[in-house]
């Protein structure tokens, strides 16, 4: 009897989460092992959370009954998790620009062992990531360490931190993870080769081989495109919607100021531009300006295209040409319009001098849900035509 | 051993059933969890206000500046070496790339590479519609092989939250929906990041009728061994659906099938009705 009135005057007091924990995170391909340690007593805990013998403090602890909330606040990620005693489950949360990624969460008490490291892995291993059927170079580093196996992983944009883990056969697996980066590489020794999968986040998986580096791979940085050719006239010829052919070298573009509107029917922001164009095409028609706008629709059949582009023309009261340049997808407007390199937004608006050459390419449009940025882009657009139209034509 | 047998029977019966339960409450946390996101993050695309290229430099807040933000003092943003930097009130702060920087009711996102810059700007209240769903239909999970690209190397697309990258031919994941044949081109998205997600820009014959016009992303799920899931329950809309502060990325030629995928996310607003792919007057 007494027993029992002791056990429930245990349980009823929630337990503390002070203390080293081995804590995980459980990706699709396997545990990320990591360790955490919480210090302190209730209303002022810390934490530390530690790859190895690289340890960074938790900008907070926050416990509420069995609810432990660690903040990592440099990367305005959390790990949130129910206290049941010995362990904690739960889920780490990162919050990108692109939403929300979650990854399940364990913790047991106690350290992480260190475990002794095979020797044959130590040292520099020359690396291939077989990332999208290409071999993308890698260099690997593993180290023996009172902590364990240590070690880190370069690329062509430098290093990805520091890695932690255990080998045990000829199996190896070590880890990054900062409150942000989610790295794992797992592999086996099979004889001279190492063969395994680096895991990224939740569930990227890249398969790679290794062999005993003699130098450093070198990797060449990406390239940067995105601009217009301004070298020679912005040429275009497409069909009207009554199927007459429409180029720039038509006399009605001939010697004017031009914008090319890369516009669909099927994208609310390109709504949002038309009434713009409608009125810059009233305003400064008299004076030398021309617009044509070139529709890239869903289907690529002219009658539905053709259709949809006059509903989208009587919408808005358009009086300057529609053209029908095609279908939709990026590589079908890149091929249409060899001069811009890099398009791949609608609507893309294009401003062409009185020499028929690309003065400036503007990608996207601000709507009037936001009126002062409306406003703002309404008069960017004029301020545009109006010092394109104040240019004399080089004879 | 016949109740060893029979055992083990029972328990390759019971778990196909348990599984999908579980891959249905996994779509529906993810689901509950960019909802929650969406209704609440100061960096929702249902907050977001502008997104202007950087440039030379901008200046945000008083009427006169490049971007008006009522309630706020002018800032300026410049780019030097890569580094952008916010000067406000007296002092300087560097702002970390792909994350948010609080600047009094707003917040500011420098996004994109060193030298082509965009300030994603959010704040104000939502704007917009919540996301709606289809049912969790465990008929739209398909598992297969990829394939080598067609075409392998490397091309410029949109992404989901308006901006343009560079992304690699990753393959074609090819399947079947109720005895339909499909091949959809599959991007690495951002190309050579091995955290990136393998994704599929897609169109289907809701698309117009009940989602978004222009279709839909799902990103592939690697299984290990060459193996992905491609779970159509998970498509979403790309940001454009919610504000016209995102440009609408292009679809991708080609992967469109002639079904309706009645999964993922719908659309409701904006845009005209688009006939769906196939669909004859």
């Amino acid at each position: 009897m007494t027993g029992a009135l002791l056990f429930l005057a245990a349980a009823a007091v929630p337990p503390s989460p002070a203390g080293p924990w081995r804590a995980a995170l459980d990706l699709a391909g396997g545990p990320l092992r990591f360790a955490l340690e919480v210090a302190g007593r209730p209303g002022s805990w810390t934490g530390t959370l530690c790859n190895g013998g690289t340890c960074n403090p938790l900008s907070a602890v926050r416990v509420a009954g069995d609810s432990v909330v660690l903040e990592i606040g440099e990367y305005d990620a959390t790990i949130a998790a129910a206290l049941r005693g010995d362990s904690l489950v739960g889920a780490y949360r990162n919050v990108g620009n692109r939403g929300p990624r979650t990854i399940p969460f364990r913790a047991a008490r106690g350290r992480w062992p260190a475990e002794p490291v095979d020797p044959r892995l130590v040292g520099r291993w020359h690396a291939e990531f077989l990332l999208d059927w290409e071999a993308s170079p890698r260099l690997l580093e593993f180290r023996d360490t009172p902590r364990g196996l240590e070690g880190t992983v370069v690329g062509k944009g430098g290093d990805y931190g520091l890695f932690w883990g255990r080998t045990a056969a000829d199996s190896f697996s070590m880890a990054h993870f900062d409150g942000s980066f989610v790295y794992m590489l797992t592999g086996r020794l099979d004889g001279d080769t190492l063969r395994g999968e680096f895991h990224a986040g939740l569930r990227g998986r890249t398969s790679w081989r290794a062999w005993r580096a003699t130098d450093a791979p070198h990797l060449a940085p990406p390239t940067e495109v995105t601009r217009a050719d301004t070298t020679a006239p912005f040429a275009f010829a497409f069909p009207d919607l009554d199927g007459r052919l429409v180029t720039n070298a038509d006399p009605r573009f001939r010697g004017k100021v031009t914008i090319v509107d890369v516009f669909g029917t099927w994208c609310p922001t390109c709504h949002d531009a038309a009434p713009l164009l409608v009125e810059l095409y009233r305003d400064y028609r008299d004076r030398g300006l021309e617009i044509v706008g070139l529709a890239y629709e869903v289907t690529g059949d002219p009658a539905t295209d053709g259709r949809l582009v006059r509903r989208y023309r009587d919408k808005f009261g358009i009086t300057f040409p529609l053209l029908l340049a095609g279908r939709n997808d990026t590589e079908a407007t890149a091929a249409t319009l060899p001069q811009l390199e890099g398009f791949g937004a609608y609507p893309t608006t294009i401003f062409v001098g009185r020499d028929g050459r690309v003065r400036r390419v503007h990608a996207g449009f601000h709507g009037p849900a936001v009126p002062d940025l409306h406003a703002r882009v309404v008069a960017d657009f004029r301020r545009t035509v109006e010092a394109l139209l104040a240019e004399r034509t080089t004879p | 051993m016949s109740r060893l047998v029979a055992g083990t029977l029972l328990v390759g019966l019971a778990v196909a059933p348990a599984a999908g339960q579980d891959r249905r409450a996994e779509v529906l946390r993810e689901r509950a969890a960019y909802e929650e996101w969406l209704a609440t993050s100061p960096v929702s695309p249902r907050r977001a206000i502008a997104r202007p290229v950087l440039g030379d430099g901008l200046t945000l807040g008083p009427g006169d500046a490049d971007v008006p933000l009522a309630g706020l003092s002018l800032a300026q943003l410049e780019e030097v070496g890569g580094t952008v930097r916010l000067r406000h009130e007296g002092t300087t702060r560097v702002l970390p790339r792909g994350r948010e920087t609080a600047l009094g009711a707003y917040r500011l996102v420098p996004l994109g590479r060193a030298g082509r810059t965009v300030v994603a700007i959010y704040g104000g209240a939502l704007r917009g519609k919540a996301p709606s769903w289809y049912d969790y239909d465990p008929r739209l999970v398909l598992e297969a092989t990829l394939e080598p690209p067609a075409q392998p190397g490397r091309v410029r697309v949109g992404t989901v939250d308006g901006l343009e990258a560079e992304a690699t031919e990753a393959g074609t994941f090819a399947g079947a929906l109720a005895g339909t044949g499909f091949r959809f081109t599959v991007r690495r998205v951002p190309a050579d990041a091995e955290d990136a997600e393998l994704e599929i820009h897609f169109r289907d014959a809701t698309n117009g009728l009940g989602t978004y016009d222009a279709g839909r992303f799902v990103a592939l799920e690697p299984l290990g061994n060459g193996r992905y899931r491609l779970d159509f329950n998970r498509a979403r809309n790309p940001f454009c659906a919610y504000s016209s502060a995102f440009p609408c990325p292009a679809p991708w030629r080609g992967n469109a099938v002639t079904l309706p995928i009645t999964a993922g996310e719908r659309y409701a607003g904006g845009g005209l009705v688009v006939p769906a792919p196939g669909a004859r007057e």
